[in-house]
């Protein structure tokens, strides 16, 4: 087993950790009833994904004043999982809200600002993409993902004029039970935890794929045909 | 050099271009007016919810229009390579971005100068200085936005795809506020003046932020 397989299955037993503390220790609410187990998640995964797109932010300031690869690869990395976790948010959040506010989807801040954060981001993977790999693929992308970390909290703040469904911080407010409380926590450690496996996978994807194009380059030098002289 | 003259003498190329061969602006000008007549259809508009519909419309077509126009903005370069020459010479790669944007918000706002009165014959809607004061605003930020991303997508493969899915999320401060600023001066519902107040927050901020950013996006 290599190192990052130990991790990944570390990660994976940490989930099924909280998974046990979700269904079996934390009680059922009493006004929504099994489905507010959602909020353990929904919650951690959006925190996680914040914690990704920092990484994306803070890659891509470093990678401009330095150049670092190293830089790069972490915002490559936060990337693809940042959007993995705005996902899981999203689709819980969805799950979530069908039953109880009676709809799937409202345009309220908090849901507009997370569906446009999904969409910078999705951006971002797309960008790297079609750009051809080094330097300018790296340098514009640091572009977008530091732009697209400031556009977030302005739109959030922009439509906050349209009435809020979605509820305030419950965790910081001292408004839970203290076992829903420690289940959120526990919770939330854990898929932070995942969230850094799966971004140290990634990092080790993106430096072997570096590392290909590096030498199909040199194949490519190495076996180009001689220049002809004209007969 | 100063940066100044470089950005108007930027502004002034690309304008005297577009005036010699007189492509974007008369384009532009039919494919907002077709933006009305499908809003027209779309959303079976009569006198009585015209005036809900019409800001709904006008950003749209502004919206898309701006798509268009910045899409446009490095194609003389890409065709001549002459950004790279551009770039060779002492002038700051600030300054000459800077030039870019002023010439692309030029040739917007004349395309909203077809926009709004045809949005007033059309949809009936009063054409005050209150909406034409909120669509300029908005088109300050947006351009320094659609500009920056314009030349970020230059270089790239597939630009026409990527140009509205970077631009769109970060236009959608503008929209919201420009949007709720329109609608007040329309006589929907809503504060005239906070809605301006963000409006020049957010093109305080954008203009900033690309001006910094411009240095990376360009220098090469």
């Amino acid at each position: 087993m290599s190192r990052h397989e130990r991790w990944a299955a570390g990660a994976v037993a940490l989930m099924l950790v909280a998974g046990a503390a979700i269904f079996l220790y934390a009680p059922t609410d009493y006004l929504q009833g099994p489905v507010q187990r959602i909020f353990y998640l929904h919650v951690s995964s959006a925190i996680a994904a914040y914690g990704c797109f920092t990484v994306v932010l803070i890659g891509g300031l470093v990678y401009l004043r330095r150049e670092s690869l190293v830089a790069d690869r972490f915002a490559r990395a936060g990337a693809v999982v940042g959007v993995v976790f705005t996902t899981v948010t999203l689709v819980m959040g969805m799950l979530w809200a069908k039953p109880i506010w009676g709809t799937y989807w409202t345009w309220d801040a908090r849901l507009t600002s997370t569906l446009v954060l999904w969409m910078i981001y999705a951006g971002y993977l797309l960008v790297r993409r079609l750009a051809d790999p080094g330097r300018q693929a790296a340098r514009i992308a640091a572009v977008v993902g530091i732009f697209g970390f400031v556009d977030v909290p302005v739109v959030h703040f922009s439509v906050t004029w349209w009435r809020t469904q979605h509820p305030g911080p419950v965790v910081v407010n001292d408004a839970l039970p203290p076992e829903m409380l420690a289940t959120f926590l526990l919770t939330m450690a854990c898929t932070l935890a995942l969230a850094a496996v799966l971004i140290a996978i990634r990092y080790r994807i993106e430096t072997l794929s570096d590392e290909r194009m590096h030498m199909a380059e040199e194949v490519k030098v190495m076996t180009a045909p001689e220049p002809r002289m004209a007969p | 050099m100063n940066p100044v003259r470089v950005a108007i003498a930027v502004a002034r190329k690309d304008l005297k271009s577009e005036w010699r061969t007189r492509e974007l602006v008369p384009a532009l000008a039919q494919f907002v007016v077709l933006a009305l007549l499908i809003g027209n259809f779309g959303f079976q508009v009569d006198t009585h919810n015209a005036s809900a519909i019409a800001p709904g419309i006008l950003w749209l077509a502004l919206v898309f229009a701006g798509l268009v126009a910045f899409g446009r903005t490095f194609a003389a370069e890409r065709e001549q390579a002459s950004l790279e020459a551009m770039l060779m010479t002492p002038a700051s790669p600030v300054a000459i971005f800077a030039g870019k944007a002023i010439a692309a918000t030029v040739l917007l706002v004349l395309c909203e100068v077809v926009l709004l009165p045809a949005l007033t014959l059309f949809f009936g809607t009063p054409l005050s200085g209150d909406v034409v004061a909120a669509v300029l605003l908005a088109t300050v930020g947006m351009a320094a936005l659609g500009v920056l991303f314009a030349a970020i997508v230059a270089r790239v493969r597939a630009r026409e795809l990527l140009l509205p899915l970077l631009t769109l999320p970060l236009w959608i401060p503008f929209i919201v506020a420009g949007g709720q600023a329109v609608q007040s001066a329309m006589g929907l519902p809503g504060s005239y003046q906070e809605a301006m107040g963000l409006l020049l927050d957010f093109d305080i901020l954008f203009v900033v932020l690309t001006s910094l950013a411009a240095r990376f996006v360009l220098d090469e």
